[in-house]
């Protein structure tokens, strides 16, 4: 017998039992509809975060920071200065490297102004994905540009109600700068006044004279130190900028990549700095602690920077690149090693939604088995009838295994257009409750051809195995017991 | 001398029935010539369904051997005994065994589904079946609605239909009437004149005295007389 004429009888067979068939795709039906809208759900969510990941370029970004002593087994402590910028910048498949460098500063426009916290950046680092998107304007394209990018946020806090509306137009950055002298002369100061008092102090109690005298010195060093704090606070002066708004730039950004509100060129943000510190005092502590407090300018080869961003070329491959930094004594944070933990994570997501609907298809596969035994116990006559002509028990098992097949491939078919109905008006309601809680509206379903094949593949497969005891059943009915004369 | 064209030798078909064993063939040892019109009578229970299924490949014997032009059909296996099947036998039964839902002519052409007919000719020799038949205007017609008669002449050209060696019949006019025995009898003997060999069982002996040129009767599963002449029986 023929696959064709397999097929044709087990067709004719289905159409027979028109009701009793159209209750078992059902059951297929609705398992395959489940298994494809919740793996749709799965790999929409998992297109959406490559999505975004690809479109601010945050595969191809490296964030490197200095180790602390803890982290690392040697003495030594790599520094992250512009010498080890260098250095990272040499490694194959790296693009550019920056660091990031961040003063907080007041922006005026007109008579409204704003503190806000502003970052420095390089020309080659803004002409990248991540400002692929800008809200109006355009990028700042030299490192000593007298241009400003700020972010949407700081439009309102300025007046500003619409991107268009603020570019070109100046605005006046200024900034608090404190220098060493003026920590070291207020430090110095009152000197003489406490060493007079110390000494006599210590003649008046001489018996207990090592212990006090190490107090009074441990004293003297904090006081001394928070003395030379609070002159850099107090005398800090301000310098002012007067730059135009070249372009705004969306401010939605995740992790650790989130932009400051406002982006200067790189040099233009170091003249802030070269006049003296812009920070706060946890800057300063940060270079007393490294001992590089009377040499830190910018442009000094050994300023530390708390992190820097790597960006690669496009293709390069991310792990030589942050196995050579991480060798040179760096802690690294790679988007694309998040994004591989991601997927994996959304491997065990889409496993555990795949398990639910193969449930809910296993399920269904026993009405295809009650079908075929019914099918089977009212056909016993006919098998034998199919015996006598010379029917093989391969052909009674093919049979009723192309129609379990049938089933399960007709409900996979319409399971899967059912699963892209469900995955639709899903996707509806979705958009409606996202447009409604203001949040931007994206696609939570997918269907990929992978998960359309591996559906109908389900289908069709769980089904013969449904059919196949009811197969084999048929195929070892008696002909001599089943044509027996009733 | 030459072999007979098919033979049995002490073929037994037992049955278990709980602690009983059933004899429904016991040491039957048969000879059939080709163009013999051979009827196995007997009364119920006597073994002659079971000689007939046994025969026809349809069954396989307890113990003993069939031979089929010299070809030992216990030693074949499925795929073998399915071709001696589809290919060499044609069989008629008494309550027809037509599939209900197909009609007529899909009856018929079932038959030539197992020889590796193509589909290109099955409507054609079933159509030219069913016409030599004289049923041709049935063809579209289930069995439902078709008569006793009409039933056992789409039976039967599904049995020809592929153009068999030897045609089985079992009883095949024990739900007929008079009149439908008669013609299916002489169809019957029509196709052994034109050298089609039949083995037919009956419990009717006039008929099988009629048309038959071999009388052979069984009682509890034995063949008590094989060569006795059809006139000669009583």
């Amino acid at each position: 017998m023929t696959f064709r004429d397999l097929i044709a009888t087990a067709t004719g067979n289905l159409w027979r039992m028109k009701l009793r068939s159209v209750l078992t795709f059902s059951g297929i039906v609705i398992a395959i509809a489940a298994f494809v809208a919740m793996l749709s759900f799965g790999a929409g969510m998992q297109l959406n975060i490559a999505e975004q990941f690809e479109k601010l370029g945050l595969l191809s970004v490296i964030q490197v920071y200095p180790k602390n002593a803890q982290e690392t087994d040697s003495s030594a402590v790599a520094e992250l200065n512009n010498a080890a910028l260098e250095y990272i910048e040499k490694i194959p498949g790296v693009e550019i490297v920056y660091p990031f460098e961040s003063l907080d500063l007041v922006i005026k426009l007109g008579d409204s102004e704003t503190t806000v916290s502003a970052q420095a950046l390089p020309s080659k680092a803004v002409e990248t994905k991540l400002f692929s998107d800008l809200a109006a304007g355009e990028l700042f394209t030299a490192d000593s540009s007298r241009k400003v990018l700020i972010s949407e946020d700081i439009l309102a806090k300025l007046g500003i109600e619409s991107a268009d509306s603020i570019l070109d137009k100046s605005v006046i950055i200024s900034i608090k700068v404190a220098k060493i002298d003026s920590g070291v002369v207020s430090m110095l100061r009152p000197l003489s006044d406490i060493i007079q008092t110390r000494r006599k102090e210590m003649q008046s109690d001489t018996i207990r004279f090592v212990e006090y005298a190490q107090n009074a010195i441990r004293e003297e060093l904090g006081g001394a130190l928070n003395r030379f704090i609070d002159g850099f606070m107090k005398n800090r002066e301000t310098k002012a900028e007067t730059l135009s708004v070249c372009g705004v730039f969306n401010s939605r950004r995740n992790g650790r990549l989130r932009l400051k509100d406002i982006i200067l060129p790189v040099a233009t943000a170091r003249d802030f700095s070269s006049s003296g510190f812009t920070g706060n005092p946890t800057e300063i502590l940060a270079e007393l602690q490294t001992g590089n407090l009377f040499v830190a300018n910018s442009n000094s080869p050994i300023k530390d920077y708390s992190q820097a961003t790597v960006m690669m070329e496009q293709n390069a491959l991310y792990e030589p690149i942050r196995d050579s930094i991480e060798a040179a004594g760096f802690r690294t944070f790679s988007f694309a090693e998040q994004f591989k933990e991601i997927r994996q994570f959304f491997r065990y997501f889409n496993l555990a939604l795949g398990l639910i609907g193969i449930i809910a298809l296993m399920t269904a596969s026993l009405g295809i088995i009650n079908t075929m035994i019914m099918s089977i116990t009212e056909r016993r006559r006919e098998i034998g009838i199919w015996m006598s002509l010379g029917a093989d028990m391969n052909d009674i098992r093919r049979l009723f295994l192309v129609e379990s097949g049938l089933i399960g491939l007709i409900g996979a078919i319409g399971g899967v257009i059912f699963g892209y109905i469900i995955s639709r008006v899903g996707s509806l309601v979705a958009k409606t409750f996202m447009e409604n809680e203001g949040v931007p509206p994206m696609e939570i379903f997918h269907i990929p051809i992978w998960l359309v094949l591996t559906a109908l593949l389900f289908g069709v497969l769980v089904s013969l195995l449904a059919g196949f005891y009811p197969a084999n059943r048929a195929a070892k009915i008696d002909p001599v017991v089943s044509l027996r004369n009733e | 001398m030459d072999k007979p064209w098919l033979y049995t030798d002490n073929v037994c078909r037992f049955y278990r029935r709980k602690t009983a064993v059933v004899k429904a063939v016991d040491s039957v040892s048969l000879s059939i010539e080709c163009g013999d019109f051979i009827s196995l009578i007997g009364s119920s229970g006597s073994g002659k369904s079971t000689m007939l299924n046994l025969l026809a490949g349809l069954d396989r014997p307890t113990s003993g051997d069939i031979f089929f032009e010299d070809k030992s059909l216990s030693s074949m296996n499925r795929q073998e005994l399915s071709s001696y099947r589809a290919n060499k036998i044609g069989m008629v039964f008494q309550a027809f065994n037509l599939v209900p839902h197909l009609t007529a002519q899909m009856n018929v052409e079932l038959a030539l589904y197992f020889n590796g007919t193509p589909k290109s000719k099955r409507q054609f020799l079933s159509e030219q079946m069913l016409s030599q038949l004289g049923i041709a205007d049935r063809s579209d017609h289930r069995p439902a609605d078709l008569s006793g008669g009409e039933q056992q002449r789409v039976a039967i050209a599904r049995a020809l239909v592929k153009s068999p060696d030897i045609l089985f019949a079992d009883e095949p006019t024990g739900n007929l009437d008079e009149k439908n025995t008669n013609d299916i009898m002489t169809l019957l003997s029509e196709l052994n004149k034109q050298g089609l060999t039949i083995i037919m069982v009956t419990h009717d002996l006039t008929l099988a005295n009629n048309v038959s040129n071999k009388i052979m009767q069984m009682h509890y599963g034995q063949i008590v007389d094989q060569e006795r002449k059809p006139n000669d029986l009583s």
